[in-house]
């Protein structure tokens, strides 16, 4: 009985024994490994972006805005974007104006963005390339964001918040590409005699200027 | 071993500026243009497409769908001088397939002395080019050429049968018969100096030089025609010095590389001919910059005999790794048919300096496994043209692959024309029947000819090759069960170049991506001991 018990046990040692001995055949029948090693296409420097973008997150409106920026890509995958400035328009949702309509609720009642500033450290760990219907080969990056913005808010005024976030950009040529960024904002509670922390999340699409990066 | 193989392909670049529209004709320097036993029927395809001819000899058609051969022709018909005016308002109504019967009616029944005969011709030439039937219309044109009843006919003619030289096409019929023998006095600049390059390439492979270099200096001068025919030259050169190479023809041969009047794939053939000449007198490194200014479009894959060159260029300099990755781009999808039997025996070469002796057994035993039937047919002395591999080799490059190209094309039009089976008439689709048939014919003995010359050729690289591989085989055999003395270190690792900042790896799994072709690199450390490093 006891020997039974033990079978499943030399069944996996055995196993795991043999994993390493069929990679070390492989490895005998064919040596070494192959990669492409290829000069990025791409490269950035001075990158200028152009925004249109949207504040999908309150109920009670959508904000949209256009926004300015600027990034000075150090390397290939770490980069600052030191500014950007975003001025908004507020789009009122059904549920506001039923609130305002049936309920008698303030048009000033409720807090929206009117505009913001703020500057990002970007990672970018992901680089590569899609074959388009095999007949073009189109490159890419995956980005992450981590910085700080103030918000200027209708009714509490001027409010700081960190975000986070993450985006992606795909190359149209040496001089042109296109971002898309997702970011989330934790506004701070100070200013304003607000007393609760805020969310602002940020969903924008940006045309970008590169300069210098394949010189 | 090498240095034939680089002589061998230094005259492929011959042969494959002969495939390209630069150099639509026959090349000069391959040795393997229609010689007198291709030539010898031409009479019967000239001017009509051997329609007459076989008529007359009663010979049978050899074609699928063929027609009998026919009775004697009737009688001509009284013809309305109208049909000519519809037959040309149809085609400028953008309506060839009903212009093509009717003209076809008019040309058979107006004497040549009409004055619209020889616009009939030009004309249904066109319209059954436009019908895609390019070698019937190539008949009409040579005919136009060969009769010059009409001056302002010919003219436009000989420019139509110019254009039709970028594809494939009877090169007896157009470049030898048409432009090979033209009067060259009456004709505009464009035409001429087409002519006079046709009529220079005539001369050289006859090996008249000094009558070819009198066509070649009427060529304006910074024409395409001119560079094409300095490429000509240099070629035709470069095999008769093949043993001394003046060293001025590398530089003719870079000057040609850079000329923009020559198409992308001639300039590409004239930098591999600096390369192959650069490697044979052992300049690897300048043969090495040579190849990497040969240009590729996007996502072009390039050739084969590119790769596996350059891989023999960088082992020569120690580039093992750089060569292997260049292997590993000859396994590609693109390339897994083309016939090279050296990639094997460079493979194991490079396998067997690193000290990696069973994968350089294996690698060398892959070529006798993969070409294992074409070697029995060599050794069983079976016909080579049988043989799959070498069949596929032999047609796939100069001469051969240009009579293959025009074989198929002639196939594919003959199918074609039975779509116009009811729309052309029972006579005119019977001529047509006769003019592909006999093309056919005609092409498929061109083709066997030139065929058999090039199979052996291949089968001769691959003999070589299994040879070369035997000797490796027992060499690695040796070093297999070689004893290592006591204290034997390993030899110093090559270095392996490092990933610079502005570069980026993609880990190769077995998905080749064109653009990438390139750009392989191989990593493997040495295994060698001190005793036996290289």
């Amino acid at each position: 009985m006891s020997r039974l018990r033990a079978l499943p046990w030399f069944v996996a040692l055995a196993l795991a024994l043999s994993a390493p001995a069929f990679a070390q055949t492989q490895e005998l029948e064919n040596p070494g490994v192959t990669a492409a090693v290829q000069d990025r296409p791409y490269r950035l420097l001075h990158e200028l972006d152009l925004w249109f973008g949207v504040l999908p997150l309150d109920a009670f409106y959508t904000g949209i805005y256009a926004q300015v920026g600027y990034v000075y890509h150090f390397t290939d995958r770490f980069a600052w974007q030191v500014g950007r400035g975003a001025y908004g328009l507020a789009a009122r949702s059904s549920l506001r104006g039923e609130l305002e309509r049936n309920f008698g609720v303030q048009p000033t009642a409720n807090d929206e963005v009117q505009f913001f500033v703020g500057s990002d450290v970007m990672w970018k760990p992901l680089y590569g390339k899609l074959a388009v219907l095999n007949r073009a080969v189109i490159h890419g990056e995956i980005h992450l964001l981590a910085g700080a913005t103030l918000f200027r808010f209708t009714n509490s005024g001027f409010r700081p918040g960190i975000n986070i976030g993450g985006g992606g950009r795909v190359f149209v040529n040496k001089y042109v590409s296109f971002r898309l960024d997702i970011t989330h904002n934790v506004v701070l509670p100070t200013g304003g005699g607000t007393t609760s922390f805020g969310n602002v999340m940020t969903v924008n699409l940006a045309l970008a200027l590169n300069f210098g990066g394949n010189d | 071993m090498l240095r034939l193989f680089v002589c061998a392909t230094t005259l492929v670049s011959a042969l494959s500026l002969a495939q390209q529209p630069a150099a639509k004709p026959a090349d000069p320097v391959t040795g393997d243009a229609p010689a007198p036993a291709d030539a010898a029927p031409a009479p019967a395809s000239a001017s009509d497409g051997g329609v007459a001819a076989a008529a007359a000899m009663g010979s049978g058609s050899t074609g699928t769908g063929a027609a009998p051969v026919a009775a004697p022709p009737p009688a001509p018909k009284k013809i309305d001088p109208k049909l000519f005016d519809d037959a040309l308002n149809d085609y400028f109504a953008g309506n060839p397939k009903a212009a093509a019967p009717k003209l076809f009616d008019y040309t058979e029944n107006v004497p040549s002395t009409d004055e619209n005969y020889a616009w009939a011709q030009f004309f249904l030439a066109r319209s059954l080019i436009e019908l895609k039937l390019h070698h019937a219309g190539a008949v009409y044109l040579s005919r136009i050429a060969r009769e010059r009843t009409n001056p302002q006919v010919l003219t436009r003619a000989l420019e139509e049968l110019q254009q039709l030289t970028d594809r494939p096409h009877d090169e007896a019929m157009i470049d030898e018969q048409v432009f090979g023998a033209l009067d060259l006095g009456f004709l505009s600049e464009d035409v001429a100096g087409y002519a006079h390059y046709q009529q220079g390439l005539v001369d050289l492979r006859v090996g008249n030089e000094r009558w070819a270099t009198t066509h070649f200096s009427k060529l304006p001068e910074g024409s395409a025609e001119a560079s094409r025919a300095k490429y000509a030259m240099l070629v035709t050169r470069l095999k008769q010095a093949r043993k001394d190479l003046p060293k001025e023809m590398v530089d003719q041969f870079f000057e040609l590389a850079k000329d923009e009047k020559l198409t992308r794939e001639a300039r590409n053939d004239a930098m591999l001919a600096v390369a192959r000449l650069r490697y044979e007198a052992a300049d690897f490194t300048g043969a090495l910059e040579a190849y990497n200014l040969v240009k590729l479009g996007p996502l072009e894959p390039g050739r084969a005999a590119l790769y596996l060159e350059e891989a023999w260029t960088r082992y020569q300099l120690g580039q093992v790794h750089a060569a292997m990755g260049l292997l590993t781009t000859l396994d590609a999808p693109s390339f897994r048919e083309e016939f090279l039997p050296d990639k094997f025996l460079l493979k194991a070469l490079i396998y067997r300096d690193l000290c990696h002796y069973l994968p350089a057994k294996r690698s060398a035993k892959e070529l006798t496994r993969r070409y294992a039937e074409s070697l029995d047919a060599v050794r069983e002395r079976d016909d080579l043209t049988r043989d799959p591999r070498l069949l596929r080799a032999a047609s796939a490059r100069g001469s051969t692959q240009r009579a293959r190209k025009f074989l198929e094309s002639l196939e594919l039009e003959g199918e074609q024309l039975g779509r116009y089976a009811g729309t052309f008439g029972e006579r005119m689709f019977g001529y047509m029947t006769r003019v592909y048939d006999l093309a056919r014919a005609e092409a498929v003995r061109v083709y066997q000819r030139r065929l058999q010359d090039s199979v052996r050729v291949e089968a001769d690289k691959l003999l070589r090759a299994a040879e070369q591989v035997r000797l490796m085989e027992y060499e690695v055999g040796l070093k297999l069960y070689e004893r290592v003395k006591k204290g034997s270190k390993l030899v110093a690792l090559i270095e392996e170049e490092p990933l610079k900042a502005n570069q980026v790896s993609f880990k190769f799994a077995d998905e080749y991506w064109n653009d990438e072709l390139r750009t392989y690199r191989f990593s493997l450390k040495s295994r060698c001991i001190e005793e036996t490093a290289r």
